[in-house]
């Protein structure tokens, strides 16, 4: 389990600025330690920055949720009716990110997307799907099952049959996912223990290389599992 | 600065309400009828007289052209969009509307902002009566479930009624606000807001928190044209068929008939919440009397398929929320439809448990939104309503496919960034396509805006321009692009693709400021007018008095002459004239005034100085 550390953490690499309202010293906080004001968000910033939080991928979602309500309590709009046009559009700029970072972040795969994503390792909405060797023949098998049952409803023939193996099959892809999902969970422990201890760059770079060939991976499989769910459905 | 109320805008009655400083809890204000529900019905009568609210609902009878009820059911769409509605709607659309519906109210037309501003401005003076002080600000509630441009037309109509609109809150969310404070309780609360013209669905998480309540909205869902409105519908539906097949007779969908019988089932309809039957009897003049019993289970049948299309939202909502139905702790009811015995049972059997009633179904959303513009306007936050948006935002990409940028329940305010660039040589502008919705093409989805990103010729995805859309507190789209090769902020001149422009809505604007100077110029004409015909029978009564020859000839004279002068006034329209003339008048007689102490004359000019006073 992570410990979130408190809101306005500091988080490396984010250059030391200064408060537009009192000239204090800012880094990278939502609020001016000095006249309370709330900041700009700084360029670059991550996700995982915006809640104090380490770029690991183990994430407690009790502790994310609590840390998500007492950040929104402070950033929201609601809090800006009355303050100046500059202040409205931070407030705006700050509650928007913290919302979207709160979104990407719950969950476990968008997590991992956005940190292959700012890390330059996965190019933003570009999923590469690939098909895992392991799995050919059975894709093989399942596309043939599906063009037979297609065949088989156009001709308004029998397709219990088919439909009872069809459905055996994507039981076997849900399976598969669960599996890459399982594999992918691994790898992010690995992850987190190498930024705990300072892994060597090259050791970094071959696991984030092996997550975003998980992921394209998962993207293939559960696009044909929702295939097949069409299929099925329709 | 002026009050800040709640406003619940709705498709068959709108309602205003304030916090109470004293007492700490909301409270809805009657109108002048004594109900704090206002029709909302809008009649222009034959002088261009704009009536609103119980008034023009007795006009809906007598004069159905120059009224328009249901106008909700027009915000922010295009005609193409409504062709069904035109079908069962009395609406008399303008030959040449396209994106912007106008609605013919007699020999005007008006679009459905300026028609919903009436209904504002309406309730704002009702608040203004009820204060003695100006309204000036706030908060509208619009249905979960509406888009972008449903949106920005409710907000256009509150800036067209002189109202500062400081936030559009989803109408299930201020009524779970509203409910969350009677009870106190905390949990999973699903709210099933079934109204007049519009179904929602949310599901929300009520948290304690150290500083205060969050009610944070975990998914929403709805259907923008589903409403008591179909339900009354389906009934007109049949008893015009029977009537069609027993009588031979044909009803005008859009005549004066029609409007009587629709009258005569809603009322059968909200009898058959309570009783097991009733009893429709309309008069068909030479032709005899359709009388129909209406049982209890026959108008379940009839209404049993529209009960059941609030269902597929419902359960798109659990899904994406990733709840069951026996995992809300809570079921709330809001809306007028939710008095039907059948909806309360359906939405009972489907979530396992008995839904809260309690709180009057008209009047929570009102009372929400007025708890929620306090906040607003005092700053003293005592809890945070967190929403999202209903619908997935994206843009149109190669071959007509939509890319989300936002997906649907994402809280609000929400962004998303992109990237653009150039795809052939020297192309100077690109073209971004925004749209709402689920499919996933983008003819399917609702079309937002278009606008265009202008960049120096160069070679092909050298321009680098990253566009920000943000979807603010109010469920409402803002565009920001900034050219990252010059770091330069980007204008962007988005054309909406349904709705007003900013210009138009200007032009409204000032319109309606000369309206209601044009408006305050005859009501001070109308008064003048009627002062000076009372002093000019006084005194041609007092001139007539045999005492009156007391006063020299000269006086005589001159107020004969101040009598003309009047007189000539008052065949102008010049109120300020007409005010100048009474003057002089009432100077020209004061010392007759004197004379007649005794008589008639004197109790008439003092009974004008005491109406003066």
């Amino acid at each position: 389990m992570s410990v979130i550390r408190s809101q306005d953490a500091q988080t490396e690499g984010i250059p030391v600025t200064s408060c537009w309202n009192c000239r204090a010293a800012v880094t990278g906080a939502h609020f001016c330690a000095a006249c309370g004001k709330v900041q700009p968000l700084p360029a670059g910033a991550s996700y995982f920055a915006f809640f104090g939080l380490p770029q690991k991928l183990t994430i407690e979602p009790a502790s994310l949720e609590g840390q998500f309500h007492m950040l929104s309590w402070k950033l929201h709009p609601d809090n800006f009716v009355r303050a100046s046009e500059f202040e409205r559009n931070l407030s705006l700029e700050r509650s928007s990110q913290l919302n979207d970072a709160y979104r990407t972040l719950r969950d476990p795969i968008a997590r991992v997307e956005y940190l292959l994503e700012h890390l330059g390792v996965r190019k933003e909405g570009t999923t590469r799907q690939q098909a895992p060797p392991e799995l050919l023949e059975e894709v093989f098998e399942l596309n043939e099952s599906l063009d037979e049952l297609r065949d088989a409803r156009a001709a308004g023939g029998d397709v219990a049959a088919l439909q009872g193996r069809l459905e055996a099959a994507q039981q076997n892809f849900q399976e598969g996912l669960d599996d890459v999902d399982t594999e992918l969970a691994a790898l992010g422990r690995e992850w987190d223990a190498a930024v705990d201890f300072g892994g060597d760059e090259s050791k970094k770079q071959a696991l984030l290389a092996r997550m975003n060939e998980t992921l394209n991976r998962r993207a293939y499989i559960r696009n044909l599992v929702a295939g097949v769910a069409k299929e099925l459905g329709s | 600065m002026g009050r800040v109320v709640g406003i619940d805008l709705g498709t068959t009655f709108s309602l205003i309400a304030y916090l109470d400083a004293q007492t700490g809890s909301p409270k809805c204000i009657p109108g002048p009828y004594g109900s704090t529900l206002c029709p909302s019905v809008v009649s222009v009568d034959r002088d261009g007289k704009v009536i609103v609210g119980e008034p023009a609902r007795a006009k809906l009878l007598t004069q159905p052209e120059r009224t328009i009820y249901s106008v909700k059911r027009l915000m922010g769409r295009g005609v193409a969009d409504v062709q069904d509605e035109l079908k069962i709607f009395p609406f008399r659309i303008d030959p040449g509307s396209d994106n912007v519906i106008r609605v013919r109210l007699g020999d005007k037309s008006f679009t459905a902002p300026e028609i919903s501003a009436y209904i504002l401005r309406e309730l704002k003076s009702w608040a203004e009566a009820y204060f003695n002080e100006p309204v000036d600000r706030a908060v509208i509630t619009v249905p979960a479930y509406f888009n972008d441009a449903q949106r920005q037309a409710t907000k256009d109509a509150g800036r067209l009624a002189g109202l500062e609109v400081l936030r559009l809150v989803n109408e299930p969310t201020a009524a779970a606000l509203a409910y969350g404070l009677h009870k106190q309780k905390r949990g999973h609360v699903a709210v099933y807001d079934f109204g007049g013209g519009t179904f929602d669905i949310s599901l929300l998480k009520l948290i304690s928190t150290n500083e205060g309540d969050i009610y944070q909205v975990l998914a929403t869902n709805g259907d923008t044209h589903l409403g008591g409105d179909d339900i009354d519908n389906a009934l007109l539906d049949l008893a015009r068929r029977e009537i069609r097949e027993k009588f031979g007779v044909e009803f005008d969908h859009r005549g004066e008939a029609i409007q009587t019988l629709r009258k005569s089932l809603i009322r059968a309809k909200h009898e058959l919440s309570s009783a097991q039957r009733t009893i429709v009897q309309y008069p068909l003049e030479s032709k005899g009397m359709y009388v129909r019993e209406i049982t209890r289970a026959e108008f379940e049948e009839l209404i049993r398929p529209i009960i059941a299309r609030t269902m597929a939202p419902v359960k798109m909502a659990l899904a994406d929320a990733k709840l069951a139905p026996q995992e809300m702790d809570e079921v709330v009811l809001v809306g007028g439809s939710t008095r039907i015995p059948l909806v309360r049972k359906t939405v009972g059997d489907y979530f396992q448990r008995a839904p809260h009633c309690e709180l009057d179904p008209d009047e929570v959303v009102a009372l929400g939104a007025a708890v929620q513009a306090d906040i607003l306007e005092t700053g003293v936050k005592t809890m945070l309503l967190l929403d999202v948006t209903p619908l997935s935002l994206g843009i149109e990409t190669m071959g007509g496919v939509i890319a989300k940028i936002i997906p649907r329940n994402s809280t609000i305010p929400a962004s998303a960034q992109e990237l653009f660039t150039t795809g052939v040589e020297n192309q100077t502008a690109i073209d971004v396509h925004v749209l709402q919705g689920e499919r996933e093409l983008a003819k399917d989805c609702r079309s937002l805006a278009r606008f265009q990103l202008k960049t120096p010729p160069g070679p092909a995805g050298l321009a680098r321009i990253e566009v920000k859309f943000l979807i603010d507190a109010n469920g409402i789209l803002q565009v920001a692009a900034r050219d990252l090769r010059t770091s330069e902020q980007h204008t962007v001149e988005v054309q909406p693709s349904y709705g007003l422009s900013d210009t138009e809505i200007e032009r409204m604007l000032e319109e309606s400021i000369e309206y209601a100077e044009q408006d305050f110029a005859e009501r001070q004409v109308i008064e003048a007018r009627t002062e000076a015909e009372t002093i000019l029978a006084a005194t041609d009564k007092a001139l007539a008095d045999p005492r009156s020859r007391e006063i020299s000839a000269a006086e005589r004279k001159a107020v004969a002459d101040s009598e003309a002068h009047l007189r000539a006034a008052l065949a102008g329209g010049d109120y300020k004239l007409m005010r100048t003339r009474i003057d002089e008048i009432n100077a020209a007689t004061a010392h007759l005034a004197e004379v007649l102490m005794n008589g008639a004359l004197q109790t008439a000019f003092e009974g004008k100085r005491l109406d003066d006073v």
